[in-house]
C-alpha cells in the first residue's frame, strides 16, 4: 500500500536530508576514503623495503598472486571453516541462553549481568586468560586431562596443528555467545505470550511450541545474529594472534593475521592491500549475500 | 627575517640545538642513558639531546621506525637498529652512509660490523653485542659438552634418572628467536643461510643435518619439550631458574637474573659455553645486539655523528657493560683489566664465546627471509613437515624473494 506524500511531508523529507548530510559526509570521509587508498595500493606493487622497485602499476597482479600462494589459500579455507564450526555452536548456546533469561523470573537482572559478562571482558585479555587455562604445565584445563591420562605426560595444545584450534574455538565462543544471547533474548520479547497460551490450550507441548511458534517468530533475530557472527569470525585476528601467533608453522593463521603479516612486518604495502581488500570482498559479499538471501524473504513473509 | 630564519630551524629554540636519540630505555639502560646523553650535553653547550623512548618489543620498535622514516620524519636523529635492521634501512635510504669521517672500525669486532655494512659502505657503528650462550649446570654436568653427540648423551643421561625435567630448553616459538638457535646448529654441522656470495644455501645436506638434530633432540625420547615451540627467552629462563633444566640457550641478559637467590634456585651452579659443534662444523654462538645509525633527513648530520662517536667510545661502553651488562661491539676492551670488573659474566668464557660468533645474513630482505625459515623450521618442528621437505621449500621461498627484489646472486639469474 503506497501513501502518497503530503506538502508538509516532502518539506519534512527535505530537512531530514541536510540533517543526515554531515553524518554522510563523515562516513565518506571515514570509510570510502581509506577503502578507496588501499584498493589503489593493491592495483600496485609496492615493497617499503625495496624502494627501489618504485611503484608500478600491476593491475589484478597482487591477486593473481594471492591465487598462487598456498600460504593464502590455506589461510582462506581455515578461516571460513573456523566460522562455519564456531557461529553455529555460539547461536545454539545463545539460544539456550536467552530461553533461560527469558524463563528466569526471580534474579532477572542478575542473570542477565552475569551472563553478559564476558562480552564485556576485552578480547585481548580473554585470549590471555584462555591461553594461560590451556597452558601445557598449570594450565586448570591441560593438567586434570593429564592427572586422568586423556592427554600424555608432554601434551601441549599449542604445538599440535589442529588441538592449537581448541582455545581459540573456546574462548570464540565463550566470549561471544553472549551477544548472541541478548539479540536473541530481544527477539523472544517481542513474541506474543498470548500465542503460547492459545497454543496451550490446544495441547501443544513445550517442544511441539518451540518448534512452532518461538522458533519461527525469532528467525529474524536469528538471522541477524548469525550475519553479525559470521561477519566477526571470517575477520577473526586477536584471538589466534595473542594466543598462537599463527603457530604451529601456520596451522592457525587465519587470513586477517596472513594480511597483516605481510603488510606489517614484510611492509608489502601492495600484495597486503590485495589480501585486505580479498577479506574485505569476502565479508561484504557474504553480507550482501545473507542479507539478500534470507533478510529479504524474512521480511517478506512479515508484511 | 632573522625571525624567519629562527622559526625555519625548527631544532633550534631558544638557541638551543635540539638532538633526539631513540632507543631502549628500560630500567638500567635508562640511567645509563640519561648520564650519558648528559654528558654529551655538557660537552657541547648550546645542545641538548633528548631521549626518546621507543616499545622495548623489537616487532613494535621496528614498526614504529618504519612509520617515521617512511615519512620522512627528520627526528630522531640518532637511532639504536637491532643488527638485523640495518641493511634494510640503508637499503630503503632511510640512513646515511658514513662518508670521509667515518669512524675508525679497525677495534670492533668482525662479526659486529659485518652486518653494520651495505653494498661496501658503513651504514651503523657497532654499540653493544649480544651472543647466544649455553648455559649449562656445574652441579650436574663434568664440564661443558665438548661436541653435540656429547651435548645429547650428557642431556639424556640426567633427564632419564628423573633428576631433572628436561635436558635442554631453547627458544622454539616462531619468532626470530627461534632462527639464531637453528643458526647456531647450522654452525654446528657446518651449514649456512646464505653463503658469501649471497646464494641460498639453507636446502644443503649440513642444514637438513641441523634441523633432523633438532627435530629429534624434540621428539619421542627426545631431551627437549616439545613445549619449547611456544617459548621465548623468558620461559625458557623460568625452566632453568626453577631448576627443571640441565641446559638451556639464552643471551646474557639471564646471567644476573639467574644469580639471584631470592629468585633462582641454580644461583652459582652455572656455566656459559658456546654451543658445541658436531665433528663438521664449529662451535656457534648467534650475534644479535645493536649498532648506532643517523637517520637520513636529520637536520643536524654533524651533531648526529658526533652523537654516535661519543656513544660508541670506549668510556661510554665500558660504562654500558658495568651498568646494564652489556658485551662491548670493541675488541680492545677485553683485553684490559677495565672489562673484568665491570661484567657479570667470567671474561675468559666471554672470550671465548666471541671466538665463536656467527652473523645473521646481512640483506634488506632479512626479516622476511627469516620469516620464511621460521614458519617452515616451526612446521618441522611440530612434525608437520619432514626437515628436508621443509627446508627444500623455505630455500625455494627465500629464492623467489630475493629474485623479486632484484637481489638474485648473478650467477643466479636465469
Amino acid at each position: 500500500v503506497t501513501r502518497r506524500r503530503s506538502g508538509i511531508e516532502r518539506e519534512e523529507v527535505r530537512l531530514a536530508g541536510w540533517l543526515v548530510a554531515p553524518a554522510l559526509v563523515l562516513i565518506l570521509l571515514g570509510s570510502l576514503v581509506p577503502i578507496t587508498a588501499t584498493v589503489w595500493e593493491a592495483l600496485h606493487g609496492r615493497d617499503l623495503r625495496l624502494p627501489w622497485l618504485g611503484r608500478p602499476l600491476v593491475g589484478l597482479g597482487n591477486f593473481g598472486e594471492a591465487a598462487g600462494d598456498p600460504r593464502f589459500s590455506a589461510a582462506l579455507a581455515r578461516t571460513v571453516t573456523f566460522a562455519v564450526v564456531t557461529v553455529p555452536l555460539e547461536l545454539a548456546l545463545g539460544l539456550a541462553l536467552a530461553l533461560v533469561m527469558h524463563a528466569a523470573c526471580r534474579g532477572r537482572a542478575i542473570v542477565r549481568l552475569a551472563v553478559l559478562i564476558p562480552w564485556a571482558v576485552p578480547t585481548v585479555v580473554a585470549a590471555l586468560v584462555w591461553r594461560f587455562m590451556f597452558d601445557a604445565q598449570a594450565g586448570v584445563v591441560t593438567a586434570p586431562l593429564r592427572d586422568l591420562g586423556v592427554v600424555g605426560e608432554r601434551f601441549d595444545w599449542f604445538v599440535h596443528p589442529l588441538a592449537a584450534w581448541v582455545p581459540i574455538a573456546a574462548a570464540d565462543v565463550w566470549k561471544t555467545t553472549p551477544f548472541v544471547s541478548i539479540l536473541l533474548l530481544a527477539g523472544l520479547q517481542t513474541i506474543d505470550p498470548e500465542l503460547h497460551e492459545a497454543a496451550r490450550m490446544d495441547g501443544a507441548g513445550a517442544v511441539r511450541r518451540f518448534v512452532t511458534i518461538t522458533l519461527p517468530l525469532l528467525m529474524p533475530a536469528l538471522v541477524v545474529a548469525a550475519a553479525f557472527r559470521m561477519l566477526d569470525a571470517l575477520r577473526l585476528f586477536d584471538l589466534a594472534y595473542v594466543m598462537t601467533g599463527g603457530g604451529p608453522g601456520t596451522a592457525t593463521e587465519p587470513l586477517s593475521l596472513y594480511a597483516f603479516i605481510v603488510l606489517m612486518q614484510r611492509l608489502r604495502v601492495g600484495y597486503g592491500s590485495a589480501l585486505s581488500v580479498i577479506v574485505f570482498l569476502l565479508t561484504f559479499g557474504f553480507a550482501l549475500i545473507w542479507v539478500r538471501a534470507l533478510g529479504r524473504s524474512l521480511v517478506g513473509e512479515r508484511t | 627575517m632573522l625571525a624567519v630564519v629562527w622559526v625555519a630551524g625548527c631544532a633550534e629554540r631558544d638557541g638551543v640545538t635540539r638532538l633526539t636519540f631513540s632507543g631502549s630505555a628500560l630500567g638500567p639502560e635508562a640511567v645509563l642513558m640519561r648520564r650519558q646523553l648528559a654528558r654529551f650535553g655538557e660537552r657541547h653547550p648550546g645542545v641538548r639531546v633528548e631521549l626518546r623512548v621507543t616499545p622495548d618489543a623489537a616487532d613494535q620498535r621496528h614498526q614504529l621506525y618504519v612509520q617515521w622514516l617512511n615519512a620522512r620524519a627528520p627526528e630522531p636523529d640518532v637511532l639504536q637498529l637491532d643488527v638485523i635492521w640495518t641493511a634494510e634501512f640503508a637499503g630503503a635510504g632511510w640512513i646515511l652512509p658514513f662518508d670521509a669521517d667515518a669512524p675508525d672500525v679497525a677495534d670492533f669486532l668482525p662479526a659486529a660490523l659485518a652486518p653494520a655494512r651495505w653494498r661496501g659502505a658503513l651504514y651503523g657503528v657497532p654499540w653493544f653485542v649480544d651472543l647466544g650462550l649455553l648455559y649449562w649446570r656445574t652441579d650436574l654436568l663434568p664440564g661443558p659438552p665438548q661436541s653435540l653427540a656429547g651435548l645429547r648423551d650428557a642431556a639424556r643421561r640426567v633427564q632419564d634418572a628423573g633428576i631433572v625435567r628436561f635436558g635442554l630448553v631453547w627458544q622454539g616459538a616462531r619468532y626470530e628467536g627461534l632462527v639464531t638457535v637453528f643458526l647456531e646448529h647450522l654452525g654446528a654441522f657446518g651449514g649456512g643461510i646464505l653463503d658469501a656470495r649471497g646464494r641460498v644455501v639453507v636446502d644443503e645436506p649440513a642444514a637438513i643435518r641441523a634441523l633432523s638434530f633438532m627435530c629429534d633432540a624434540i621428539g619421542p625420547g627426545g631431551f627437549v619439550p616439545s613445549s619449547v615451540l611456544t617459548w621465548q627467552e623468558e620461559q625458557t629462563r623460568f625452566a632453568f631458574q626453577n631448576g627443571d633444566s640441565v641446559m638451556m640457550r639464552n643471551w646474557p641478559y639471564a646471567w644476573t637474573l639467574l644469580q639471584d637467590e631470592a629468585e633462582s634456585r641454580v644461583a652459582n651452579r652455572f656455566a656459559v659455553a658456546p654451543l658445541p659443534a658436531a665433528d663438521e662444523g664449529r662451535p656457534s654462538a648467534a650475534l644479535g645486539g645493536a649498532q648506532l645509525a643517523v637517520n637520513a633527513w636529520t637536520a643536524n648530520r654533524g651533531l648526529a655523528w658526533e652523537l654516535v662517536r661519543f656513544l660508541t667510545a670506549p668510556e661510554q661502553m665500558l660504562e654500558r657493560a658495568r651498568l646494564a651488562g652489556q658485551l662491548p661491539a670493541r675488541r680492545s676492551l677485553y683485553d684490559t683489566g677495565r672489562l673484568e670488573q665491570a661484567l657479570p659474566i667470567p671474561i675468559d668464557q666471554v672470550r671465548r664465546l666471541l671466538d665463536a660468533a656467527v652473523p645473521r645474513p646481512v640483506t634488506p630482505v632479512y626479516s622476511e627471509l627469516s620469516e620464511i625459515l621460521q614458519v617452515w623450521l616451526h612446521r618441522a618442528l611440530s612434525g608437520q613437515q619432514t626437515p628436508s621437505t621443509a627446508l627444500h621449500e623455505a630455500a625455494r621461498e627465500m629464492r623467489m624473494l630475493l629474485a623479486r627484489a632484484g637481489l638474485t646472486p648473478e650467477e643466479q639469474v636465469p
